[in-house]
């Protein structure tokens, strides 16, 4: 069985005026179906591009990524979109909700794009908002809630159109503490439901809750594998904790 | 996501900001509505003439005599055969002598009263009826008698409905009244179609001391004869002057026809100056677009993250543009309606002349047409800048 996903030599340049600098630089790495993988590295160290490059939200320059066995780094715009809509979950740092819409219609756009009858979705959305302890709060605005609120709003977005990949960048960096927690909590119950999650995070200690730690530094991939063995979580050339 | 979603989410859009979407319409509603009350008041000026013609026949001609010095005149008798040797395009003729003492009826002294010396074939070529008595026959002319038909205004108002048999004078001329038209205009007036006296016109021509006769009207068989019947008409008097300025041929159709074409180049040149706002407010519904785009910038991300593909991103901006653009028309048409009423109000009040501002269905229809599509148009750049945003900039645009 193939990897549910795989980079291959994966780089991402950018071509400042004279400079380019490596966001990825030949990167490999396969991450199988129902693990739950962090992704860590200081600032600038390429977690973001990698994750968009996961998220189909942008190409690679050169190497190939596989998702559940396509090559996606060929595809049209309109597939990717398609590929998002259905394969992938989005978590982002800044929740972004859609502020006009309430929290059913918000949950609910995923299931629009993917051509779902209007009845179906109300009911998953509100299952899904359900799920994550928002289902008395269904025609609230975004704005109405609390950070925490939100974030488990665009968890629900995020999972009601069951994709294979639930992404998350930095989904606790806006939060205080205890609800950081929560969510994280709450990413590790869908873990052990079976979806597969990659995190990204520069904070080892959230990292901690995941199987798996990838370690990024200067867009290359320098520790790979459990995330409670010593070496994942200090590295050499920090020179101690960060 | 299908087109009635779509729809509704370009109209919660719109809704947002009432305001600002008004404000934007505002080019589209004054174009709309300029376009349907021009066109309108074309319409309305254009049946206006027709009936004012009709009542004046667009079947006939009119000729006027100038001759050349005292050389050469013509002679109704010479008319008369004119008309006589073409009657397949020619039909009546009748002299018209236009009188301008005043009618004298008793003690009295009416002015407004238009007196005309016409022949016997008068009525039959108006189409006028005689209500009571009898018309003016060929005698009446032959003998040069002094009688006379009158209008049902001269009758009701100052015969009180007893005109027949009583006599009126026009300067020293003393007229016994043998007819009474049928009653021509739906309100009688002062000075209209009804206020009138007919008499022989022999009889008017030698009060007037008036050596030969100088306005004709003739009619032709059918409204499409007219342009024959003129050319005959002007080639026999031709005939007899050898000068194209000794006579004048005027035909009514023709004068329709021209008055109406005169009047749809007009209408057509403010209709175009007026259509220029639809390309204004096209332009200022495409800024508002732009400026929509870049606030949504993030949201547009947000939507292209989740899996809009970017027909379905152009299409809900198109649409909204081209709905902000068809409400701006929708009120532009009920506005142009209220104005075309107002129009016809004003315009009655200040001229006395009974036109009422028409819009036309068409242009109406025309005028959503340009709307919507102005909408489409101009929507369709900013619709097309969203659609090409690339996800993660439009994510990570603040
Ligand atoms: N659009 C871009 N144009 C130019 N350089 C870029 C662009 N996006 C990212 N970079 C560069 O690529 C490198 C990796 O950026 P990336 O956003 O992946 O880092 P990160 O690990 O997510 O950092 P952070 O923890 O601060 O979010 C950085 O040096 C950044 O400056
Ligand atoms: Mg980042």
């Amino acid at each position: 069985m193939s990897a549910l996903i795989e980079f291959r030599d994966v780089c991402k340049y950018y071509v400042m005026g004279d400079t380019t600098v490596k966001a990825a630089d030949h990167i490999n790495l396969k991450i199988e179906k129902g693990e739950f993988v962090a992704i860590v590295g200081q600032s600038g160290s390429g977690k973001s591009t990698c994750m968009n490059i996961i998220g189909c939200l942008d190409v690679p320059t050169s190497g190939e990524y596989y998702l559940d066995g396509q090559n996606v780094g060929q595809m049209h715009k309109d597939q990717l979109a398609e590929i998002r809509n259905r394969m992938l979950g989005f978590i982002f740092q800044q929740y972004n909700l859609l502020p006009k819409l309430d929290l059913l219609e918000n949950v609910e756009v995923p299931l629009m794009y993917a051509g779902v009858s209007r009845t179906e979705r109300r009911q998953r959305a509100t299952e899904a908002l359900e799920r994550v302890g928002l289902g008395d709060k269904l025609r609230h605005k975004p704005t109405e809630l609390s950070g925490g609120q939100q974030q488990r709003v665009s968890i629900a977005r995020a999972l009601v159109g069951k994709p294979f990949v639930i992404l998350a960048d930095e989904p606790t960096g806006a939060l205080d503490s205890r609800t950081g927690r929560e969510v994280l909590a709450m990413l590790q119950q869908l873990h052990k439901e079976g979806n597969t999650i990659v995190l990204i995070t520069h904070d080892n200690s959230i990292a901690a809750q995941a199987e798996r730690i990838i370690r990024l530094e200067d867009g290359r991939v320098v520790y790979d594998g459990d995330a409670h063995a010593p070496e994942a979580t200090v590295h050499p050339k920090e020179g101690g904790a960060v | 996501m299908n087109l009635l979603e779509t729809f509704k989410l370009a109209l919660r859009n719109i809704a947002a900001s009432k305001m600002r979407t008004f404000l934007t319409m505002l080019g589209i509603i004054i174009g709309v509505m300029a376009v349907i009350v021009i066109v309108g008041l074309g319409n309305g000026m254009e049946t206006y003439m027709r009936d004012s013609f009709a009542s004046l026949g667009t079947n006939s001609l009119s000729v006027v005599i100038m001759g050349r010095g005292s050389t050469r005149s013509v002679s109704v008798d010479e008319m008369y055969e004119i008309v006589d040797e073409n009657p397949d395009c020619l039909q009546y003729l009748s002299p018209s002598v236009t009188l301008s003492p005043s009618v004298h009826i008793g003690t009295k002294n009416y002015t407004a009263t238009t007196k005309t010396g016409v022949s016997e074939d008068f009525f039959a070529m108006k189409g006028y009826e005689i209500a009571q008595g009898r018309g003016l026959q060929y005698m009446d002319i032959a003998d040069r008698k002094n009688v006379c038909v009158v209008g049902n205004y001269v009758n009701q108002m100052y015969f009180a409905n007893q005109a027949v048999g009583q006599t009126l004078r026009i300067g020293s001329l003393k007229l016994t009244i043998v007819g009474v038209m049928e009653q021509q205009a739906d309100d009688m007036e002062e000075g209209g179609t009804d206020d009138c006296v007919y008499l022989p016109y022999s009889t008017a021509a030698q009060f007037a001391r008036m050596g030969s006769i100088t306005n004709y009207t003739v009619t032709v068989t059918s409204e499409e004869q007219a342009a024959e019947g003129k050319k005959v008409l002007t080639d026999a008097l031709y005939g007899i002057f050898h000068d194209e300025d000794a006579y004048l041929v005027v035909s009514m159709a023709e004068m329709l026809d021209i008055l109406t074409s005169v009047i749809g180049i007009v209408i057509t040149v403010l209709a175009i100056i007026a259509g220029i706002s639809l390309l204004v407010g096209g332009i200022g519904i495409m800024n508002i677009m732009l400026v929509s785009v870049t606030e949504r910038t993030r949201e547009i991300g947000i939507r292209k993250a989740l899996g809009a593909k970017e027909s379905v991103i152009l299409r809900q901006f198109v649409l909204e543009a081209a709905t902000t653009s068809a409400l701006g028309g929708a009120l532009g048409i009920i506005l142009g309606y209220a104005l075309c009423r107002v129009a016809t109000v004003v315009v009655s009040a200040l001229t006395d002349a009974a036109l009422t501002v028409v819009p036309a269905p068409a242009s109406v229809l025309m005028a959503v047409g340009i709307s919507v599509g102005i909408g489409i148009l101009f929507g369709y750049l900013p619709a097309k800048k969203a659609a090409r945003l690339n996800p993660i900039d439009a994510l990570r645009y603040e």
